[in-house]
């Protein structure tokens, strides 16, 4: 074929797929969903943390934690205080990428490592661990962060060395700390009461992030900065930031910061307990409402996943602010919309519920928004 | 810090119990525990509900956070993109389908407060607080016997025990003791504390442990804005002692140059944030602002400050001892300015250090001791004979909080989030012996708040109405509600 005839037949053709009734730019949506309960060997169905780990899922639970295998989608092993497991309740998860070591966020009970089947345990009172209440914890380098109720503690795992951050060294106007992450040479704590801090480690040097209106009672502007001092998570991904809150969520390019309410978004909820992000564009917030996704940032563009509360059943709402654009119902996705925590690897999405885990699974997932025609309501009822 | 014996208030009835099962066919809510038909229905909804539902329980909407009069709104002049705390926050888990357990012999709730010495954050040296923990364990203590006096938890027949620990503010340890609360002694709700460091740190751990906190003892605004639905508070806090006595000073008193010294913790940086912030949106700006260290005897560098700037008008904010001394060494310097100051100078202690200069101080007080409440001289009575001593404003809100959450245990059963419920959604004002008590959208005590004033050797306690405070304009809608200047609303 000539070049001529081939760049109109490309042209015809194009202009005909865009001209197809209900075909636009649209999210990916997950419809294919696994839940996991105490029924799949769960140890307990309230979910604190979850953590994807190649062909690992790591489940910290109110009561224990569980590992899950991709390949056989199976519960293959437990540990409760029974087995070593040095606290019940694990709130935070992160693996060393150099090592494999598990590193476990207890809820009261300190720090964990597995390592080679074995916990190691650190607390208050034979460490540098400033609090025993652990909420989050984060590998970065050859050091572990964890994010405690009473300001944060670095540990070095090749010298032994601890530092503790609180408001006498830090940034913090409160000490309590709530999340912690690590990417790309910076270190973000989410403080709850001291928006967030920002730890670059090549520099040695932190940067605060508060909220410019400096009330806890309103939100002045919209996109003035973060949007309240007390968050729950911090993930900085290609050079974003992405906050959680009680009060909504945000996102910082490096210079223009953006807000998201329910009320001018596909949030489901203004209280979000946590988030992950998947790159610039994308991030997963964990509401008490269901499970909020911004697929694409620049159009604002969202999915919220809610389950039907009296069915086996559940939906994803697609939303460009808070115009509906497409409503997927499903069979069920999520075991229960109050999320607590949520993990992405490449394609798939990870949720820890109050009663179960969710695992989303991204067949032909795909990035930001594609032209696809709508899917038709109740036709995909992909269920476990 | 080693935990406390558990202390048991059992009367010697309960020694022979064992646990008994509710009978299929009993009524809702046990004879002898007062319900009105809205928390009846509100108990209804929720005992319908599976693990995956939410019943509408008609929650609480206010137009105005916290009452706040139009011309001390933050940002008056702009519409702010979104508010908060005016609509109450739901509990959105699974916790109302957990059934009542069998195996409980005792229903236990936890005390969290500052009732043994240790080292202080704030200070660097002896802790402070502990007068006002030790009656707040006395408050809660006695609710806990009277409860266990009229039959214990009703459904079972079986105690009430009251879970002591000390909140001893070292390095988050109140936190722990939350979990301890939550996992280990498995307690069906918490009352504490007064530190509002620690009563943060409490309530964020008994957030996702999902158990109710009762705060009665910390003033601290930003305790309940925090959209925490499982934090509530009974006592007035100091918003809306701050909102007063800016309206004293400014609006009724004319004082042009307010000058504030005030501790250098949590308690006195949050103390006096209303007062300056109100002051300055009336247009009279605080003219300086000195804060101290605690434990400290020589206040000499911050009141020279204070004098260099004139002031007409003194506000204090710290603890009882600190006022004392900082009241004396002004007066005894010749400073005759009027001096306000906060709650915690109504004291014995505040009196003894003060000698002849308390005369005339003025304070915010949450709660009016001298009211004619019928049940405030009852609990007065009973709390002489069981303690020889009198009760205080720790001891009174303790008792207050402590029987609302044994209130909403008799009503609710054994099961934290109807317990939440039950008291969250609860339309009538507690009949507390501190006075009625309202609870805003945010689960704060929206009641009065009072001026306590030392005149003729003792502290006379004065409302808004008794002094002919004016206050302002309270615009019916909320700010996102509201067109930009409107006259009428700003007035």
């Amino acid at each position: 074929m000539k070049p001529f005839a081939a760049c109109l037949l490309f042209i015809t053709l194009g202009s005909a797929l865009a001209a197809e009734p209900g075909a636009e730019k649209l999210p990916y949506v997950y419809t294919k969903w696994k839940q996991f309960t105490v029924k799949d060997g769960l140890p307990d169905d309230h979910i604190f943390a979850v953590k994807s780990d190649g062909d690992r899922i790591w489940v910290g639970t109110e009561n224990g934690l569980a590992l899950i295998d991709k390949k056989t989608a199976k519960v293959v092993k437990v540990w409760t205080e029974k087995d070593g497991l040095p606290w019940r309740a694990v709130t935070g998860i992160d693996v060393d990428p150099k090592t494999g070591d598990v590193w476990l966020a207890l809820f009261g009970g300190g720090l964990a490592r597995l390592s080679g089947g074995r916990f190691d345990h650190w607390h208050q009172l034979n460490s540098g661990l400033v609090n025993d209440v652990v909420y989050g914890v984060a590998v970065e380098n050859d050091n572990v962060w964890a994010a405690t109720t009473a300001g944060a503690s670095r540990y070095n795992t090749v010298t032994g060395e601890w530092t503790i951050f609180t408001e006498k060294n830090a940034p913090m106007e409160e000490i309590w700390n709530y999340g912690v992450h690590y990417r790309d040479g910076k270190v973000h704590l989410a403080v709850w009461g001291s928006g967030v801090l920002e730890y670059d480690v090549k520099e040695n040097r932190w940067k605060d992030y508060l909220d410019p209106d400096g009330e806890m009672e309103i939100d002045l502007y919209r996109d003035d900065g973060i949007i309240h001092v007390i968050t729950t998570g911090a993930n900085y991904v290609d050079g974003v930031l992405w906050v959680s809150s009680y009060f909504g969520a945000c996102r910082y390019d490096g210079r223009n910061w953006r807000g998201y309410y329910n009320m001018d978004s596909g949030l489901p909820s203004d209280f979000n307990n946590n988030l992950r992000a998947r790159s610039g564009r994308e991030a997963w917030f964990a509401s008490d409402k269901g499970l909020g996704a911004i697929m694409d940032a620049e159009t604002n563009t969202w999915v919220a996943y809610t389950r039907d509360p009296k069915s086996d059943s559940g939906k994803a709402v697609v939303m460009r602010d808070k115009t509906v654009l497409e409503t997927v119902e499903m069979g069920l996705n999520l075991p229960h919309n109050f999320i607590i925590a949520v993990d992405v690897d490449d394609r798939d999405v990870f949720v820890g519920t109050a009663k179960g885990l969710a695992w989303g699974i991204g067949e032909g997932y795909y990035s930001g928004l594609r032209e696809r025609p709508r899917m038709l309501a109740a036709t995909r009822r992909d269920v476990k | 810090m080693k935990r406390l014996l558990p202390l048991l208030a059992i009367s010697v009835m309960f020694a022979a119990d064992t646990p008994k099962k509710a009978p299929a066919n009993e009524p809702l809510v046990p004879p002898g525990v007062e319900v009105d038909e809205h928390t009846l229905e509100v108990l209804k909804r929720i005992l319908a509900v599976g693990p995956y539902e939410v019943p509408d329980l008609q929650l609480r909407r206010d137009t105005a956070y916290a009452k706040t009069p139009v011309d001390y709104e933050p940002y008056g002049k702009i519409k702010p993109y979104k508010e908060h705390f005016l609509e109450q926050m739901q509990y959105w888990g699974p916790g109302r389908a957990i059934p009542e357990p069998e195996d409980v012999r005792t229903v236990k709730i936890g005390f969290i407060g500052p009732i043994m010495s240790t080292v202080s954050v704030a200070t660097g040296g002896a802790s402070h607080e502990e007068s006002m923990g030790i009656k707040m364990l006395q408050g809660a203590r006695l609710a806990i016997e009277e409860a266990n006096a009229r039959g214990g938890y009703l459904r079972r027949k079986i105690p009430f025990e009251l879970v002591v620990t000390n909140d001893n503010g070292l390095w988050g340890s109140s936190g722990n003791e939350i979990v301890n609360f939550a996992y280990k002694d498995h307690v069906w709700a918490i009352l504490g504390t007064i530190d509002s460091a620690n009563s943060h740190i409490a309530i964020r751990v008994a957030l996702k442990a999902e158990v109710v906190v009762m705060n009665t003892g910390d003033t601290d605004p930003t305790y309940i804005e925090t959209n925490i639905p499982w934090t509530m508070r009974c006592i007035g806090d100091d918003r809306q002692m701050g909102y007063l006595m800016v309206d004293y000073m400014i609006r009724k008193m004319d004082y042009k140059r307010i000058a504030i010294i005030r501790s250098s913790n949590r308690y006195g940086r949050f103390g006096v944030r209303e007062i300056k912030d109100s002051a300055r949106r009336l247009g009279r700006p605080v003219v300086i602002e000195m804060a101290y260290q605690l434990g400290k005897d020589d206040y000499s560098l911050q009141i020279d400050r204070i004098a260099e700037v004139r002031p007409d008008v003194i506000v204090h904010w710290g603890d009882a001892r600190e006022a004392a001394i900082i009241l004396r060494q002004l007066r005894e310097r010749g400073m005759t300015q009027p001096f306000l100051t906060s709650d915690r100078a109504v004291s014995k202690e505040f009196l003894k250090l003060a000698g002849p200069y308390a005369d005339g101080v003025i304070a915010g007080y949450p709660w009016n001791p001298d009211s004619n409440n019928p049940r405030l001289a009852e609990f007065r009575e009973r709390f002489r004979k069981r303690f020889n001593d009198e009760p205080d404003t720790y001891a009174a809100h303790a008792y207050d909080g402590m029987n609302m959450l044994i209130w909403a245990i008799q009503v609710a059963g054994l099961n934290r989030a109807r317990i939440r419920d039950i008291l969250a959604t609860r339309v009538k004002p507690w009949p507390g012996v501190t006075g009625d008590i309202p609870f805003s959208a945010v689960l704060d005590d929206a009641g009065e708040v009072y001026l306590a004033k030392f005149e003729g050797g003792r502290w006379r306690y004065y409302s808004r109405e008794d002094l002919q405070i004016p206050r302002g304009y309270i615009p019916p809608r909320e700010r996102t509600a509201r067109g930009l200047m409107n006259p009428a609303e700003t007035r």
